[in-house]
């Protein structure tokens, strides 16, 4: 059942024969410069998104007259929800997976900003209510209190409230120490409230505020931003997996337990090859069984996807993944994906250096088999706490052997002595990440393992010299 | 990299409000413009609000009566015209024709402000009243817009 599941390479996204340096060299700082410049760019209009929002009330009448303490305090908390708002449709397109921003600067970057964005919005939003409240209560003389109760008998506002309300749930509940001791399930529930909180808001700012009146430019802006962010939504996070899992008909054929608590899950489908997934990514996975369809799994492919074959590779984690080595032959399998910027594709060095620990091997040795190598490329450094703890190694060690790549092995529990990604005993010997990649800033360095040790071994490279550019982590939470 | 994007978002930030700005920049309150075309002493409106009245040509001072219009005041909010009834040189009713009705909020703000300002008008006999505090524009769009009514009546 194993052996015959096993995937192979395809000529779709098998590399071309082995191109000359100096050639590779020039297409990766091609490469590069392209990325680079439209992540810039998508920074850019982000903040003009910001600055438009303002804009739009500078454009309307009376925002260049303001009066009174009354007067500002309600300008100010217009300008903080507008400006609120348009984040929070940034959010909305950060998190929509757009083909786009992951292959420029990979989902999980995205997903970095999306969170750094989520307590600013939220300061903003109340804000934005705190403001507006004083403010009408400045200028009709009255308290917060009596203009709460008087801005809710206003039409819409109790929606805005709702919303209000929704975004406090939604951002609270992603609070790093909130976050941990919600089920993964609970957390994603109200996540998905956020969808609700942005439809629900939008009433109040048509019917009650005086910048996007019916029959201004500044309406028609904010409804088209809109229905952009919602649109990119259901286009690539609904749409698109849809129409990913009916093409390609996924089922299990075979669950192998590779070491206690791991299994490598061997999936057939029609033309996997044409998912064009490369070596090192992900998908967002959803097992169609009684006890697993709630929830999904972002698993990296443990090997690249051939015509008909694919297998990801997973450890228990957490509840949820624990119950997928129990999963039948023949279960319906879903996906959302590929995604992921771990690839060849990334690449802006003349070398290689892998550095994986744990699971993390999964990404690690799929890259190594969809990368196009010459002998003395690459260097494999494989991290593991014990004997146990070596999943894939042996067909990663054949993988570097046919490929010409070094390969080593890292075996002990991490030293506690003091901060380390190392076991004691390689501290002491003076094992250093150079020692073991001596071309190492002229290298790409990939890594990937649980996330407080990948964070140490890219430290160490960046103290190094390696510049940001040639270093390559992947995130293995959420 | 990551310089190049904050410098150019910053830039372009700049520009878009600079080009927001100039845009925008209505003054609050325009003054009633003479050549507004309702509201003359006599003869209709466009709108079917015109003014009709006489000015009695007997002894004594005056004795005008009649509605009279006034002209559609611009405020941020949006228009705001009156009308009075005058019988015998006394205002005995102000209506609102057009209140500061530009978003949900100012709708709700002149249905609060209109009866204090028509009380106020009434019982001061001029466009001399005090302005609701909380309907500022309002207030100030319906005076104004009150004394060119009381100017046409000839009060």
């Amino acid at each position: 059942m194993i052996d015959t599941a096993r995937p192979t390479a395809h000529p779709f996204t098998a590399p071309p024969a082995t191109e000359p340096l100096a050639v590779a060299a020039r297409r990766r700082d091609r490469s590069r410069r392209r990325r680079s410049a439209t992540t810039d760019l998508l920074g850019i209009l982000a903040w003009i998104s910001a600055a438009v929002a303002v804009a739009l009330w500078l454009a309307s009448p009376g925002s260049h007259s303001v009066v009174g303490i009354g007067g500002w305090l309600t300008d100010a908390g217009i300008v903080a929800g507008l400006i609120a708002t348009d984040l929070v449709l940034v959010m909305l397109v950060l998190a929509a997976r757009v083909p786009l921003i992951d292959r420029t600067f990979g989902q999980d970057t995205a997903i970095a900003v999306h969170r750094s964005l989520g307590k600013p919005v939220l300061y903003l939003l109340l804000a934005h209510g705190a403001l507006l409240t004083l403010g009408y209560g400045a200028s009709a003389g009255t308290g917060p209190i009596v203009e709460t109760i008087a801005l809710f008998s206003t039409p819409d506002m109790p929606l805005a409230y709702l919303g209000l309300g929704l975004f406090v749930a939604v951002v609270v509940s992603s609070l790093v120490a909130v976050r941990r001791r919600l089920p993964y399930e609970a957390w994603h529930v109200i996540h998905l409230l956020s969808y609700a909180a942005v439809l629900v808001a939008l009433p109040h700012m048509l019917s009650a505020g005086s910048v996007l009146a019916a029959g201004t430019w500044q309406r028609a802006y904010w409804i088209a931003m809109y229905v952009l962010a919602l649109g990119l939504i259901a286009v690539y996070r609904f749409a698109v997996p849809f129409v990913v899992t009916v093409r390609h008909r996924i089922r299990v054929v075979g669950v192998e337990p590779i070491a206690p608590g791991v299994v490598s899950i061997h999936l057939a489908g029609r033309d996997l090859d044409r998912l064009g997934a490369r070596g090192g990514q992900y998908g967002v996975w959803r097992f169609w069984t009684a006890t697993t369809w709630w929830h999904a799994h972002p698993v990296s492919f443990s090997a690249v996807p051939g015509r008909d074959r694919a297998r990801i590779t997973v450890r228990d984690l957490g509840a949820g993944s624990s119950r997928l080595g129990r999963i039948r032959p023949g279960a319906f399998v879903s996906l959302e994906g590929p995604y992921g910027l771990f690839t060849s594709r990334a690449r802006t060095a003349p070398y290689l250096a892998l550095v994986a620990s744990g699971i993390g091997i999964t990404p690690v040795r799929a890259l190594l088999e969809d990368t196009d190598l010459r002998p003395g490329e690459a260097t494999v450094l494989l991290r593991g706490r014990d004997a146990q703890q070596q999943y894939l190694w042996r067909e990663t060690a054949d993988l570097a052997a046919t490929t010409g790549s070094r390969l080593f092995a890292m075996v002990g529990h991490r030293a506690r002595s003091r901060a380390t990604w190392m076991p004691e005993e390689d501290l002491r010997r003076g094992v250093t990440l150079l020692s073991v990649f001596p071309r190492l800033l002229e290298s790409d360095l990939y890594v990937c393992g649980p996330r407080a040790w990948s964070d140490l071994v890219v430290r160490e490279a960046r103290l190094a010299g390696v510049p940001e550019h040639q270093i390559h982590q992947e995130r293995f939470e959420s | 990299m990551r310089a190049r994007a904050v410098a150019g978002g910053i830039v372009s930030s700049i520009a878009v409000l600079v080009i927001g700005w100039q845009l925008g920049g209505q003054p609050a309150v325009t003054a009633p413009s003479q050549s507004t075309t309702s509201g003359t002493a006599s003869g209709s409106g466009s709108s079917g609000n015109g003014s009709s009245g006489s000015t009695a040509s007997g002894t004594g001072g005056s004795s005008v009566s009649g509605t009279f219009t006034g002209d559609a005041t611009e405020t941020r909010y949006g228009p705001v015209q009156v009308r009075i009834t005058v019988a015998g040189g006394k205002i005995t009713d102000v209506t609102a024709l057009q209140l500061t009705d530009h978003d949900g909020r100012s709708v709700q703000i002149s249905q609060q402000a209109a009866p204090i300002l028509r009380q106020e008008a009434l019982a001061a006999q001029s466009a001399s009243i005090q302005a609701v505090s909380g309907a500022t524009f309002t207030s100030e769009g319906y005076t104004t817009s009150l004394q060119s009514a009381i100017d046409k009546a000839g009060l």
